[in-house]
């Protein structure tokens, strides 16, 4: 736990600094502290502490700033191949953004900064929304670009990924209790897509895989939102992805939240994942393949998420903070077919101001 | 197959458009819900993502990608 001190210090008092900045008489905005634990079944445990501020200096300009940490105190399977007793990661990310309106036109343009002991990424990221049909029809379109540099660990050499990220959504207002959204994702990636540390069976010699180094995945999303009488809220939100390496997968997730009281709401969410795996992928290959992997993320397999959150608004707020601050409460509970389980707590603040 | 999907995006959104009772603003109360909001809670949603993009071949869908991370062996 030792190593985890300094990520969490520094992340209290990134929190400690943004609620500082935010003294002065600026218009509405918000501060959000939440706190992440993840375990799963290999023993590996991440604590992700993430604060953020959100800022509208004017009615039409607004700004965001996020700073985060995943603290990993337990290594996976393949660390643990060289390192016995495990080893200690730490994933630091900043990610900052303005927003400004144009007429009826909203640009939100950002960068995010992401470090980590064998890894660095550097995002830009642009979207466009606009309202039509008195704010019942939005249009949405966004475009990131992320530039990868994977260290090839236990080597020092580094290599280099591209990824280009575009959408299109399309959200609907359907009647006075209900609201349905499309989205279209296309992501492009090229350069080194293998991972270092991940070896697999090639004629009973472990070896790293050798993957192709271009990947087109795309994936359409639809969710819909519906207001029930009585202060209960039904969520349905499928997805269905494919890509160039002959992966298909679906995803759905549906929920219930209901209101107990204006201060309290509790909700439930189910999602079920399957994946078939990417044309190359096998247990173990035999003769000259030219792509092979050890990754788990390319076999086929299913999943199961449970989730249950609890959300507490006191009218009058608490701690001292103002009214509207709210405290939330989330867990999870992860079960796939490859009989790797995972568990997550968090915990959320947000205050407005 | 993008040119279509795109497209088959449009035509949906014109016919919801189209189909659609306008809802005045005085008759939101309840739209305005953050139950009834998509990514309400960013900082949960970006959590999953990260942590799921981390076990599944699957991701996006959702608005654009950020955050790359190496945590995937």
């Amino acid at each position: 736990m030792k190593g985890l001190r300094a990520p969490i210090l520094l992340t209290i008092v990134a929190c400690a600094g943004l609620v500082f900045v935010t003294r002065p008489d600026w218009a509405q905005n918000a501060v959000e502290f939440s706190f992440h634990a993840f375990q799963d079944s290999r023993g590996v445990t991440v604590l992700a502490p993430v604060g953020s501020l959100d800022k509208d200096f004017t009615d039409r300009t607004g700004l965001r700033l996020k700073f985060g940490v995943d603290a990993i105190a337990a290594a996976s399977d393949s660390c643990a191949r060289c390192h016995p007793s495990g080893r200690g990661m730490q994933h630091n990310y900043f990610d900052a953004g303005i927003r400004h309106k144009f007429g009826d036109l909203k640009v939100d343009a950002g960068a995010e900064i992401s470090r980590e002991n064998f890894y660095s990424s550097d995002t830009g990221m642009i979207s466009l929304s606009r309202d039509f049909n008195k704010g019942n029809t939005t249009i949405a379109g966004g475009y990131s670009f992320q530039y990868n540099q994977p260290k090839l660990h236990p080597s020092d050499n580094v290599a280099t990924q591209w990824s280009h990220d575009m959408y299109a959504s399309l959200t609907q207002t359907l009647s006075k209790t209900t609201i349905l959204q499309v989205t279209y994702d296309y992501n492009r990636v090229t350069g080194y897509q293998n991972s270092p540390f991940l070896r697999t069976h090639v004629n009973d010699i472990m070896m790293l895989g050798n993957v192709p180094d271009l990947r087109n995945r795309q994936a359409l999303a639809v969710r819909i939102r519906q207001a029930l009488p009585g202060e209960t809220y039904l969520e349905a939100d499928y997805r269905h992805y494919s890509d160039s390496w002959s992966i298909g997968s679906n995803a759905i997730s549906v929920g219930a939240s209901h209101y107990f009281g204006p201060a309290l709401l509790l909700g439930f969410d189910y999602r079920k994942y399957t994946q078939t795996g990417a044309f190359f992928w096998q247990p173990f290959y035999t003769g000259s393949p030219l792509y092979y992997t050890g990754d788990f993320r390319l076999q086929p397999f299913d999943s199961g998420l449970y989730s249950g959150k609890m959300v507490i608004t006191p009218e009058l707020g608490f701690w001292g903070m103002p009214k509207g601050t709210s405290l939330s409460l989330q867990y999870e509970r992860y079960l796939a077919t490859t009989n790797f389980q995972a568990a997550t707590f968090s915990l959320g603040v947000k205050v407005p101001w | 197959m993008i040119l279509k999907l795109l497209s088959a995006l449009v035509l949906l959104g014109a016919l919801f458009a189209a189909g659609c009772a306008t809802v005045q603003p005085w008759q939101r109360g309840r739209l305005a819900n953050p139950c009834m909001m998509f990514d309400a809670n960013g900082q949960q949603l970006a959590f999953d993502t990260h942590w799921q993009a981390a076990r599944e071949a699957a991701a996006g869908g959702f608005g654009v990608q950020s955050g790359g991370c190496g945590c995937k062996q």
